[in-house]
């Protein structure tokens, strides 16, 4: 029995570097934001909600998150359940392929965009040259594309969570929805999306979380005006030097993240019942 | 005319011929048996019956017409799965519910039609509970309540009772059957356990690497198999080779190749034939006692490796013709080296 003590101390030295590198520096930092003068208060949270200019920065960090773990979620259906559906080794060539983009660094990949949308790029210059648009459009430094951006970068995310899941779904059970009278399409609809939900929990979280505290993205393909809470806690932080906002908004952030993930949940075992 | 008919199908996964040029005629109301050893193509033959894989060559027609082409989803053809494959996210009333769901009808029919199936098999106070909380027995019979509640053409069971222990698998044999003759639906069944098939069936089609070899009510299986295969399939471990040398209304008269003369007076086709093999089982090979000599049908051996099997000791017996399997009673042993004479009754030796 009392070697089994022994075995805990096994845990302790990471247990310490996550304390000390982890839980410590996050709960002083959400702490010194419920910090007044006189003991604890929300002031500098209504304050932040209360300016118009950080408030206008929050919804579109979070419209921005949604739009892209939606438009995830969109592509990433047919898909995962096309690659879930082919042989063993197919698939795999098919997963090196959709993690793809996972192999580069963000800003190759904003950039490789910006190569793409760009005034001079390739969508622009070829609608030139069909004479579809007299001048350029602008494609480039707004809520777009960063969009495009993020969803290019979190996409394989979503692909993997939901093609784990759905490789497991029983061939036999397709073909039982079948026998019984459905067609592809119901099959899908009444067999495969109850059973992916789990992956699809998985993958919303992934992509939310992902996007609403990208920096990179939106800082190379989106513009002024573009703003999102990861830019805005770096402005606050290395060219305002105000700490203490700083840590308001990465706390909000961190409760927006964990609510969003909550209601995710709530909303699919919903779907499921 | 044959509710089913499947001609000449081939079917080839790549380039490895599973079924070949297959040919099956089912009439309505009836349960055939496919039934043959593991790999031989049973399920192939059945998944190209429910629409799952695709006939090379040949038709497959239903009830007078094309059915080779048509998708699976507009069969009507109930498929009872080896694993039951039950689907997981709903519970026992909507597994069952699935089609008639799929069929628009109205949702009081529905339940009534479900909870009435359910009855049938047995687990009407299951209707809420999750597949999860089902033992394989009850899942066995969500599966065939399922299958059964659309009212389906024609079933399809693929070793539905091989998951089940032994005791199980004879009590849902007999509701299978009991059901199906109640429905009076016609129904093709594949197992490999001989006696649950000849128990069930009506018509048993013997497979063998992808043909079948004999298709036959289960006595006629068992007691006048018309080929090697399977005559060895269900027992006959026994097989001497056999020269014609009279054929007369009694029987036909046969030389050994020790010159050793055989009647045998079953008659099952292969009659006329000069060149056959005579079939017969270990029990049915009688040793005589000394001074016990017949005329005909006799033997010389020596006795080989004796096994006590229980009901009767089982001696393989070197002879002129080869080494046979022979059954002898339990309560006399004899030992290795003894001279025997061995004793193989006229009516008892089928031709192969
Ligand atoms: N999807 C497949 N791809 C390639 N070959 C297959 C496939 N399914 C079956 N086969 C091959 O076809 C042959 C017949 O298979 P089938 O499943 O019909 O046999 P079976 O009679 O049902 O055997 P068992 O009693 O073991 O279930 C086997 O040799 C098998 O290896
Ligand atoms: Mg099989």
């Amino acid at each position: 029995m009392k070697k089994n003590v022994y075995v805990y101390l096994l845990l302790l030295p990471g247990l310490i570097i996550l304390l000390l590198f982890l839980a410590v520096p996050l709960f002083s930092t959400v702490f010194r934001t419920f910090q007044g003068d006189e003991g604890l208060t929300l002031t500098k949270y209504i304050a932040f909600f209360k300016d118009s200019y950080d408030r206008g920065v929050y919804i579109r960090t979070l419209k921005l998150a949604l739009l892209t773990t939606l438009i995830a979620v969109i592509l990433g259906f047919p898909t995962s359940y096309y690659i879930s559906r082919v042989s063993r080794r197919v698939r795999g060539l098919y997963i090196i392929f959709a993690v793809f983009p996972l192999l580069t660094s963000p800003v190759v990949r904003s950039f490789s965009w910006m190569v793409i949308l760009g005034k001079n790029g390739i969508i622009n210059s070829t609608l030139l040259k069909l004479n579809l648009i007299e001048e350029p459009l602008r494609l480039l430094y707004n809520e777009f594309s960063i969009v495009i951006g993020l969803v290019y970068l979190f996409l394989p995310l979503m692909i993997m969570s939901l093609v784990g899941v759905m490789e497991n779904i029983d061939e036999d059970l397709i073909e039982a929805a079948e026998s019984l009278g459905a067609t592809r399409r119901e099959v899908f609809a009444r067999v495969i999306f109850p059973l992916s939900i789990p992956g699809l929990i998985v993958g919303s979280v992934l992509v939310f979380t992902g996007s609403i505290t990208a920096y990179t993205t939106p800082q190379l393909l989106g513009g002024s005006n573009t703003t999102v809470l990861a830019t805005l806690i770096y402005q606050n932080a290395m060219s305002l030097f105000d700490w203490d906002s700083a840590s308001v908004v990465a706390t909000i952030m961190i409760l927006t993240t964990v609510f969003v993930t909550f209601l995710i949940n709530k909303l699919s075992s919903r779907l499921n019942a | 005319m044959a509710l089913l008919s499947l001609k000449d199908i081939s079917v080839a996964y790549g380039k490895n011929v599973v079924l070949k040029n297959l040919n099956l005629d089912v009439e309505k109301g009836e349960l055939v048996s496919l039934l043959g050893p593991s790999g031989c193509g049973k399920t192939t033959t059945l998944r190209l019956i429910g629409g799952f894989v695709e006939a090379k060559n040949g038709r497959f027609v239903f009830n007078g017409k094309d059915y080779t082409k048509i998708p699976v989803h507009k069969r009507n053809f109930g498929f009872v799965f080896q694993n039951y494959a039950l689907f997981p996210h709903l519970t026992v009333f909507d597994n069952v519910a699935f089609g008639l769901k799929q069929r628009n009808i109205p949702k009081n029919e529905i339940k009534k039609r479900v909870m009435e199936i359910l009855e049938t098999v047995g687990l009407k106070d299951y209707a809420d509970r999750s597949p999860r909380e089902l033992s394989g027995g009850q899942k066995q019979r969500v599966a065939l309540a399922r299958a059964l509640v659309i009212q389906p053409d024609l079933l399809l069971l693929d070793e539905p009772l091989s998951n089940l222990d032994a005791k199980l698998r004879v009590k849902m044999r007999l509701e299978i059957r009991k059901i199906q003759q109640e429905y009076n639906i016609t129904a093709i069944y594949v197992t490999h356990d001989q006696e649950e098939c000849f128990s069930i069936s009506d018509r048993v089609a013997v497979m063998n690497n992808g043909v079948i070899e004999q298709l036959d009510t289960p006595q006629k299986i068992y007691n006048l198999p018309r080929t090697e295969f399977v005559a060895n399939f269900v027992g006959f471990e026994n097989f001497i080779e056999l020269e014609l040398e009279a054929k007369k209304i009694d029987g036909g008269f046969y030389k050994l190749k020790n010159s050793q003369r055989f009647k045998v007076t079953h008659f099952n086709g292969r009659e006329d034939e000069r060149y056959v093999k005579g079939a017969i089982r270990p029990e049915e090979i009688d040793i005589l006692n000394e001074g016990g000599e017949k005329e005909t049908n006799t033997l010389k051996g020596i006795i080989g490796i004796s096994t006590f099997l229980g009901k009767h000791y089982q001696y393989v017996v070197e002879t002129e013709v080869g080494r046979l399997l022979v059954n002898g009673s339990a309560h006399k042993r004899y030992v290795k080296g003894e001279r025997v004479t061995l004793y193989f009754p006229e009516d008892k030796i089928v031709l192969v």
